[in-house]
Formats: structure tokens, sequence, C-alpha cells
């Protein structure tokens, strides 16, 4: 153990994680005392409706566990996947001007790579939504 | 440079040729062809022909021991798909998908066996381990099959938790992902060899040295018999090569850190894979775990980690390679995976069953087939470290224990009375067989032929 | 004339080619093109052998290098032949005596189905080549490829006749025990090359000479090197292999027992003699093994009932014969031995195999007797075989055991004490098996006893020439004491291997000494013939009251010697050898065997056990990295 420790002033001033430990224990501290002041807080009403799932308002029914059309799962997943490439533009935008030609070029293949799925896809029929 | 666009290129091709192209026939002909070129552009790159100049910011770095070992890899590739092509298409209804995802995974590949970045490692361990996992399941109506993916996936994911986890701490005691960097360090501590262990366990996962096999049976079982010939083989190499990569580039300086952890390893791995293999009674489940215990011979170089280990590797991963891909080729012909259903096998297909045996006499080591010379070269890196003579020893006893399983599949194809239910065979098949056999007994006597390319 | 060693490569070079060729065209050659494939190939090599011989003859040696087999940094191991006189010795027993083998089996085999008899052939050439590859190899590293295509070889012949599950489990016993053997070679290779850098025998025995290697290293090697010899050349505790192994058709054990296989031990240590002679730990080692094997194996012969069983344990008695040779450092009369051997034995074996193919396959002697009337050519032939082994001048078996006698008495009178017993038995045993095969009353089946003819002329011929050399084979190493400038082999060789060194012994000693040995030898040979000439098969009522009354000296031997010794040898047979020797042997395999179930259960196909014990393993390493170490 004695090793373990010196092993890690050796590697680096243990100055530098003190904001780390101090955001952790901030955190931490948070989290407890805000579970702790609604729990003393809060008014406690123990009824059958509260301890039904809550779905939209919706009064829920059968089974969670069904199995379900994997359309909603492709639909669902390609959304996801469009949505955080489109992330990678807005670096871009900021610093456009900086990489010049040789960025717009990058960034043209990335967006041709992103066609090429994008057709892939679409030829393949993922998201045709009728049999 | 070459090879790397060009697969992923050649990826997208496959993925829409798929799509518009209604013949089967054509499909598998762009990518035998596709193979074909990304193999001459290679040897171009290595005779100082490259066609792209990009800054790799000291990411990445094409030398002669990447390329050598990626004209290796593409090789056995342009044989197994030579070979089994037809059988690939059998496996599902996407064909062409599967031919894409094999293009990927030799992005993958040519990424770890030139990285010098831990980024870049990871990038391409994913790149190779993601379409693994669909593959696996590729047969899908296969209870097996699936489970075997899922499986691989669970525990994959564990290991890439390791391997994230692993780089993470050295890049927090380095500040470098350069693997050039963290060789440097001067007083490696607990965090960075933490790190160091982390990333040990995570490419033990991948080559599957014992403790970390036991996905490896299961999944080399479950996958239909096409996948697993090309996971055992050509992934399992170009992983040894991210492996001796990581661990001479990176971790040099701590040899004497690791080394007894090798040396345990690599141990364990010889007995696991060697001992259980003995009781076996599939064939397809035998070679998995002699694809372990041919994992143990290859760790030897890691354990070595001099010149002759570096040659050794290549040496050995063309030779078990090539004749991995071989045996799968002619297992994926028979109807029944036992022992039993090799019985006679020789008196039906006397042409398979002398191939077969060449590959076998290779695995097992029998001199002049290139299986001898590179256990040779193996055992020989290992001495000249000079140190844990006892695990030379042991290698060449669990060598010998090797040769029970091997000659048992010979035993029955020839000195047992059978019929063998078999696929009929295409003529091309047939040639292949012979040339791969005959390049195993040609690499057994002229190991130079390889080794040469090495160094002019 | 320089240019017979040119082209030496086409000795081993002929056999590939008939292997090649019987091996592919098995079906479309009829069976006298395989024949004649099979054994001109080899006579080709034999002629070449000779040429090699006769350019080698007046102390040239040549070192052929062909091209750089494997290089690794700085160690470079070429493919090389070493053509000397100790090479071309073996080239020419191994040609020769192989050339006539296959001439008989071309008979013998003739049953066969066309395919199988060219299998047969193309493995028969094969283990010729590989034999060849053994012998002429320039460093350790050709001798051990040789080493391994020889033991593949005796796997796929012994295995020939694989419809019976027994003759595989011999074949597969046969190579296991023979990787033993090689994995310590193996070894020895490698430390060779961590001390010399190098395998060449013309460098590593440089090396040697130059006292560069320290005494644990010699020891080391030259005791890997013998555990390797032990497994090839069938002594204890690796020789229960050999035995078994007469599975194969019969000429086969002719030519691995008598031409090639078991005598590659005795050519390794022969060829390494310079390292041999630096460590007399090693030394005495091997002269012990080899005389316990001699004695234990010419014990155990004595109760053996199967015609080619008890040749094989006389193989395995006259193997330590060679090796007591070794020991005493007795090269010269090691390889002496080797080449008398593998005339006597080649036509023994070759002799049996007439006798089976007479009897339609029966191989118990105690079915058999009063064969000599039938097969005339065949008895002469054994008788003749049978005296040279028993060592009766000027038969060539007592030239070359006189020598190991002699160099084991300059050792010690104990040892030879113990090796002269051992020739008195095995001129028991031999001549044992020759009166019950061939005298006294038929004792098979009637079908047998009409079927019963001499074999034809393509196998007595080799027989009658095996029997011709075996009379005159030992002419080339007449002692000194006998002929001045008698001793032409030990000359012959002595730029390989350097003039036996030890206190002489004078020449009336020696004279005393081979009087001895024939005087109780054919002492032995009357009592054999007074014990077996009239066989019974009932071995109780065998004896007539008369004999037993009329040679009182017969039955006192009997109870004092020959009783105790059966039992002895039947104890060896049943206890030492099945229990003590196959109990290791097969207790190893029962341990692999045990372990391989129980690391199978740890495959549970559980994710979650996985998990466990992977996490299991990298706590354990992680506490022993950070807690332990340092």
């Amino acid at each position: 153990m004695i090793y373990l420790l010196q092993g890690n002033l050796s590697v680096s001033d243990s100055g530098s994680y003190l904001p780390v430990a101090i955001q952790v224990l901030f955190v931490v501290g948070l989290i407890a005392l805000l579970i702790f002041l609604t729990h003393i807080l809060g008014p406690k009403r123990k009824t059958a409706d509260k301890l039904q799932s809550f779905a939209s308002g919706i009064e829920s029914h059968g089974d969670a566990r069904q199995p379900m059309a994997i359309k909603y799962f492709l639909t669902a997943i390609l959304f996801v996947l469009f949505d955080v490439e489109v992330i990678f533009f807005y670096p871009y935008a900021v610093i456009f001007k900086e990489l010049g030609w040789n960025g717009f070029l990058a960034v043209l293949m990335f967006v041709g790579f992103f066609l090429c799925g994008f057709i892939y896809i679409l030829k393949k029929g993922a998201l045709k939504w009728e049999d | 440079m070459n090879a790397l666009i060009l697969s992923a290129v050649l990826g997208v091709i496959m993925m829409f040729s798929g799509v518009m192209l209604k013949q089967k026939s054509a499909v598998r002909n762009i990518a035998i062809t596709g193979l074909f070129l990304l193999l001459v552009v290679n040897i171009l790159e290595m005779s100082g022909m490259s066609f792209f100049r990009i800054n790799t910011a000291g990411m990445m770095h094409f030398d002669r021991f990447s390329l050598l070992f990626n004209c290796i890899v593409f090789f056995s590739t342009f044989v197994y798909l030579l070979l089994s092509a037809r059988d690939i298409e059998k496996t599902g209804n996407y064909y062409a998908e599967y031919f894409t995802l094999i293009f990927f995974i030799l992005c993958g590949v040519i990424l770890v066996s030139s990285f010098q970045s831990l980024l870049i490692l990871f990038l391409g361990i994913e790149i190779i381990s993601i379409p693994l996992y669909i593959l696996t399941g590729s047969d899908k109506k296969n209870l097996k099959s699936n489970e075997a993916s899922l499986k691989y996936f669970l525990l994959g994911a564990f290991s890439t938790g390791l391997m994230l986890m692993g780089i993470a701490l050295i890049y927090g005691s380095v500040g470098s992902f350069s693997t050039a960097q963290i060789n440097m360090t001067e007083k490696p501590g607990a965090l960075m060899i933490a790190g160091m262990i982390l990333l040990l366990f995570s490419m033990s996962f991948k080559v599957s040295a014992a403790p970390f096999h036991f996905w490896t049976p299961d999944v080399y079982d479950g996958a239909p018999t096409v996948f697993t010939s090309f996971m055992a083989t050509i992934v399992k190499v170009a992983a040894f090569i991210a492996f001796i990569r990581l661990f001479g580039e990176a971790f040099g300086n701590l040899q004497p850190q690791w080394q007894i952890w090798i040396a345990l390893i690599t141990a364990a791995t010889l007995f696991i894979g060697n001992i259980t293999a003995v009781f076996q009674q599939s064939v397809k489940r035998m070679l998995a775990y002699s694809s372990i215990a041919q994992a143990g011979f290859m760790l030897l170089s890691l354990y070595a980690m001099n010149a002759d280990a570096k040659e050794g590797l290549l040496l050995y991963s063309a030779a078990y390679s090539l004749a991995t891909i071989g045996i799968f080729a002619v297992l994926i012909k028979m109807n029944d995976y036992t022992f039993d259903g090799f019985n006679g096998l020789a008196k039906y297909q006397p042409l398979l069953a002398a191939t077969t045996t060449i590959f076998l006499l290779s695995l097992a080591g029998i001199p002049l087939t290139a299986g001898f010379i590179s256990k040779f070269y193996m055992l020989k890196a290992a001495v000249a470290t000079g140190r844990h003579l006892w695990l030379v020893i042991f290698a060449v006893l669990m060598a010998a224990v090797s040769v029970y399983y091997y000659f048992r599949v010979i035993q029955a194809m020839y000195f047992k009375e059978g019929q063998p239910g078999i696929i009929t065979t295409s003529p091309v098949f047939k040639y292949t067989l012979v040339v791969l056999a005959a390049l195993i007994i040609i690499l057994g006597i002229f190991p130079n032929l390889l080794l040469n390319w090495y160094y002019f | 004339m320089q240019n017979a060693l040119q082209i030496a490569w086409l000795i081993p070079l002929f056999p590939l080619l008939g292997f090649l060729i019987n091996g592919l065209g098995r079906k479309h050659l009829s069976k006298s093109a395989i024949g004649v494939i099979g054994s001109g190939v080899i006579l080709a090599s034999f002629v070449m052998s000779i040429w090699v011989f006769l350019q080698v003859k007046d102390g040239n040696t040549h070192v052929a290098d062909y091209f750089n087999f494997i290089s690794v940094g700085d160690l470079s191991i070429p493919f090389a032949f070493q053509l000397d006189q100790l090479s071309s010795l073996f080239l020419l027993i191994i040609t020769g005596v192989g050339f006539l083998i296959h001439v008989y089996s071309a008979s013998y085999m003739h049953e066969e189905k066309t395919e199988h008899f060219g299998r047969y052939f193309s493995y028969l050439n094969l283990f010729v080549f590989s034999m060849l590859l053994l012998v002429m190899g320039g460093n350790y590293v050709i001798m051990f490829i040789g080493w391994e295509g020889v033991g593949l070889c005796s796997y796929l012949l012994i295995g020939y006749w694989f419809k019976k599950a027994e003759y595989n489990k011999a074949a597969n016993k046969a190579f296991i025990m023979n990787r033993i053997g090689d994995l310590a070679f193996l070894i020895a290779i490698f430390w060779i090359i961590k001390k010399v850098g190098n395998v060449n025998y013309h460098d590593v025995f440089q090396f040697a000479g130059e006292n560069k290697f320290s005494t644990a290293d010699i020891t080391g090697i030259t005791l890997l090197l013998f555990v390797g010899a032990t497994g090839k050349s069938a002594q204890i505790p690796l020789y229960t292999w050999l035995p078994d192994a007469m599975a194969g058709p019969t000429p086969v054990s002719a030519l691995i027992h008598a031409a090639t296989m078991v005598t590659a031990g005795i050519y390794m240590i022969a060829r390494s003699n310079v390292l041999y002679s630096l460590s007399h730990t090693t030394m005495n080692i091997v002269a012990i093994v080899g005389l316990a094997t001699a004695l234990l194996a010419a014990t155990i012969a004595l109760k053996q009932n199967d015609i080619k069983k008890v040749l094989a344990y006389s193989t395995v008695s006259q193997l330590g014969f060679m090796f007591l040779a070794l020991g005493t450092g007795a090269y010269v009369a090691a390889v002496f031995h080797v080449m008398t051997h593998a005339f006597f034995k080649a036509l023994l074996f070759l002799g049996s195999g007439s006798v089976i193919h007479a009897m339609g396959g029966e191989q118990d002697i105690r079915n058999m007797g009063g064969l000599s009337k039938k097969l005339s050519v065949t008895y002469f032939t054994f008788l003749v075989g049978c005296i040279a082994i028993a060592g009766i001048p000027p038969f060539s078996g007592f030239f070359s055991k006189d020598a190991i006698l002699l160099s084991a008495f300059e050792k010690s009178p104990v040892l030879y004490g113990i090796a002269l017993f051992t020739a008195l038995l095995t001129a028991f045993y031999m001549f044992r098996l020759l009166f019950i095969t061939f005298s006294g009353k038929f004792r098979g089946t009637h079908e047998q006893e009409h079927h019963l003819h001499e074999s034809p002329a393509a196998m007595t011929i080799p027989l009658i020439i095996l029997a011709v050399l075996s009379i005159i084979g030992g002419f080339v190493g007449i002692p000194e004491a006998l002929m001045h400038g008698g001793d032409k082999l030990s000359a012959f060789l002595s730029p390989v291997i350097k003039p036996h060194e030890g206190t002489p012994v004078s020449h009336s000693t020696e004279y005393g000494l081979m009087a001895l040995s024939t005087v109780l030898v054919i002492a032995m040979i009357i009592a054999a013939w007074f014990k077996f000439r009239n066989y019974q098969r009932s071995e109780a009522a065998g004896f007539g009251k008369v004999l037993e009354n009329k040679w009182y000296v017969d039955e006192l031997y009997d109870k004092i010697i020959v009783n105790p010794l059966n039992k002895f040898g039947g104890f060896l047979n049943s206890f030492i050898e099945k229990f003590v020797i196959d109990g290791v042997v097969n207790g190893v395999g029962r341990i692999v065997n045990y372990s391989s179930r129980q690391l199978r259960l740890l495959q549970s196909g559980q994710v979650g056990s996985y998990i466990f014990l992977m996490v299991l393993s990298m706590l354990v390493v992680f506490v022993l990295q950070f807690f332990l170490r340092k």
C-alpha cells in the first residue's frame, strides 16, 4: 500500500489533484444533502396510484416486455446516429476560416461518407415503414 | 497507407455491390479482385510507391514490419476467400455485407499493425471487434450462433472497458497517447504500471491467452465455421502484432515489470490450450483450443521481445494462418464435425486428406513444414533471453502433447474405416489447397523467402 | 573422380522421387512397376553410395553446403550434407540392406491391393529418404529433421495394417515415445546454439576440442542427446515401443530394426564422439543403461513365444551392447556392431518373414516345428544368422561382439562379466528359437502343413546374400591380435573417430577372452539343442524321463539358472515392463486425460462465471504486482 502511495507521489504533484478532490467532495456532499432534504421536508402520501409507473399521464396496462417491431429501434438508432454526427459540424462552424480549403475538403469527405451510408440504408429499405 | 484507404473504399464498394448487383458470383468476384488489388498496392508501397501523402501527426507509421505483416494478412485473406467465398455466401441472406465487414476488419488490422498512438490502437481494435460480433451472429436462425455473438459482445465490451481504463491511466500519468512518449517515461509510477497491466489483460483477451481465453471455445464453436476460420487466423495474428508492437514500443523499457506476467500467461495458455484440446470430440472445438495453444507459442515472441522474436512472429503468423485456413476450409465441407466424421476420408478424398495432413503436421511442428521452423524461431528467441528456461522446456513438452490431438485427425482419415459425408468441391478449391500445402512446405524449407522481405 | 561428392545430393533424392512417384501414382501403376521403381531408386542410391565410399576411402571428407536454411540474427544454419567415412559407411548399410529389403518386400507384400502396395512402397522410400537425411546432414538441425522424419515414417509403417485398433495403438506408442526422446534432442540443440552459436558438426567439435564447454554444459548436452538416442534406439526406459512395433509388416520390422531407425541413436552418439569423450559422467551412464537394457531384454527374450517378439527383444539387447560399446569409448566397435547387426538381424527378420509367409500368417513358434525339411533355404540362412548373432568365429557377430566385450573388459571386469553373461543368454534364446521352429515335429494344423512351401526366389535371394554378408562381414574388423593390420575399420574411421584410448590388453589375454566366450557360447548352444530339439507344447510332458535322467546337469542347470531366469524374465516382462515402465508412460497419459476433463469443467458456458474468473485472476495479478513484488 505504501508503495502505491509513493508511486502516486512520484507521478505528479499531488496539488494538481486538489481541485478534483474538492469537486468530488462537493458533488457527493450536494447529492447527499439534496436527498436528505427532500426526504425530511417533502410530504409523504402513500397511495396505490403513486406506486404505479408513470407513462405520460396515460394509464399503463399490460407487460412492458412485449415483442415490438424492430422498425422502431431501427429508426430510433438511425436518428441518434445522424444526430450525433451532426454535432461535428459545430466545431467546424467555429473555425472553418482558419482551416481553409483543406479543412473544407476534409469535411466534404466526411459528408460524402455520410451520404454513402445514408444512400445505403435507403436502398436497403431500413427507413421503409410499410412492408 | 495505400492499403488502408483502399480497404475502406472497397468496404463501401462491397456495401453497394450488394444493393446494385443481383448476381452472387459478381459480388464474390469483386471481393476476390479487390483483395488481390489490396495485396498489389501494399506490395507497391513496400517497394516505395506510396500513392498518398497524408500527415498522420505521428499517430501511425508504416514500417517494413507492418507492411510485411499486412502482406501476409492480405495474402491469407485472399486464399481464404478463394477457398471459402462460396461458403460465406451460404451463411445468410446478406452475402455482400459479409464481404463488407471483412474489408472493414482488414482496415482495423492495418490500423493495429501500424499504430504509434494508443488512440489508433483502440480504434483499430474496435474496428476489428464490432464487425466480428456481427459475423459471429450472422447465422441468424441458429441459436448457438446468436448465443456466441451475445457472449462475445458482452465479454468483448468488458475487455474494451479494461483497455480504455488502462489507456486513461497511462494518459493520466504520462500526458500523451504516443507510444514513443510513453516509453520515455523515466520513473514509471503505480498509475502507469496499473495502466500497463490493464492493457496487458485486455490484449490477452484479444489474443485469447489464459486466463482470458474463456470466450474463445464458445465463440469459435458457435460462430459459422467460415467466420471461425477468419477469426482464428487473421484476426488473431493481427491482435498479436498489436500486442507485440504495444509492449515493444510503448512498454519496452518496462520489460522487467511485465516479463514475468507474460511468462506466466504463456505457460498457462500453453497448458490450458493443449491439455483441454486432448479431450475434445469435435474437430471444430479442438481447433478452437488448438488456436489457444498456438497463441501460447506466439506469446513466446512477446516474452522474448528481441529481433528474433519479431521475425519469428511474422513467420509464425504466416505458417499458422495458412495451415489453419486450410484445415477449416476442409472442415466446412464436412457434414460431421466430430473426429469420427473424418473416418476414411483418405479413401474417398485422397487429395483433401493429403493436404489436410500437411496442414496438421505443420501445426504440430513436424520438420520440413513451416510450423516447425516458426516454432523453432520462437523457442530460439525465448532461449536467447537467457531467463526462465523452464518456459522453453514447458513449451516443448506441450508441443509434444499437441501431436496427440492433431494426429487423431490424421489417424481418423487414414487409419479408420468410414464413409465421410462430404459436399462436392470445385477444382479451384482443390488447386488452392494444393498450392497452400506446397507453400507450407516451401516455407518450411526456405523460410528466408519470406523473411528476406523484412530486410531489403 | 571428385564429382561423386559433388552430386551426393542425388543419394537422398532418389528415394524421395520414388516416394513421390509411388505415392502419387499408386492407383495408376501396376504392382510390378511400383516394385521396380521402389527398389530401383534404392539401388540407384546404393550405387551412388558405393561411389561416395570409394571417394572417401582414402581419407577425403566433404561438406556440401547447399543453401542457407535458417538465419536468425547471427545464427545461420546451412542446409548442408557432410560426407565422410562415418556417414558413407552408414549410407552403404542403409541403402544396401534397404535395397535387399525392398526386393524382398515386393514379393512378400504381393497379395496386398495395388493401391496399398503403392502406399507401402512410398512409405518405405520415404523412410529411407529420412534416414539418409539423418545420416548425411552436416549439422544437428538437418539430423533432427531426418530424425523426426524417421519417427513419422515408422508411425505410418507400423500402422500400415490400420484395420486393427491394436496396431494403431502400437503405432501411436512408437511415435509418442519417439517424440519424448526427440524433445530432449531438440533442447540439446538449443543448448548447443546457446553455447556455440552454431550447430555445424565442424564448429561444435572444434569448440569442444578447444575445451570451451564447461563441465555442466557438456554433461547436460550429452545427456540430453543420449535421452534422444534412447527414444530412437529403444533403450531403458523408452524401449517398450520396439517390441510393440512388430505390428507392422515383417520387412518393415527388418528395416526398422536392422538398417535404419534404431541405429540412428548409435549414429548420433558416434557422430558426437568428441563431445561424449569429454564427459565421463555421461559415458558411464550410457554404458550402464546400455548394459542394463541388454540384460533386461535378453532375459525377457527367453520367455517369448512369438517369433518376431524374440527377434525384437534381441534387437533391444543388441542395441544395449552397442550403447555399452559407446559408453566404454569403443565407438568403432559400436559402429562395427551396427554393421554386422544390420546383416544378421535383417537376415533373421526376413527369414522369420519367410517362415510366417509359409505358415500363412502364424507367428507363434509353439505351433511350428520341423520346418527345416520344407524350408531348407530359409533354415540354412536362419541358422547362419543365429550363429552370427551368437558370436561363433569366424561369423561376423563374433568379431563385433568380441570388440565390445574387450572394451568392456578394459573398463572393468564386472561390466565384462555381465556382458558375457548376456551374450550367453543371446546364444541360448536364439537357438531356442531356431530349434523350436525348425526341428522336431510339426505342431501346426494340417491345413498349414499342407500349405508349407519355400518362399519364391525374390525372397530367398536376399536371404542368401545377407547370409553371405553375415558370414564374411566381420572380416573388415578382425582384431589386431588375430591378424596383423587387420582392423581395417578403425583405420578407415580414424578421421572421424579418434582411435580408442585405453589400457591395451595383452594379446594373450585377448586370446583367452575370445576362447572363453566361444567355448561358453557353444556350450549354451548344445544346452539349447538338448532342451528344445524335440520341443512339445506342454512343457512338463515335453521332457522324457530318459532325457532328464541322462542329462542331470541339464536338469540342474534348468533348476538353478534357467527356471529362476525364466521367472525373472517373466517377472520383468509382467511387472517391470507392464507395470513400472508402461505404468509411468500410461500414467503421464492418464494425467493429461484427467486434467483435460477437469479443465473442461471451467468452460461452463456462463458469461458470469467467465467474468468472475477473469476478474479473480486480475485481482491476483494486481495484488502480486503491487504488494508482493520488490
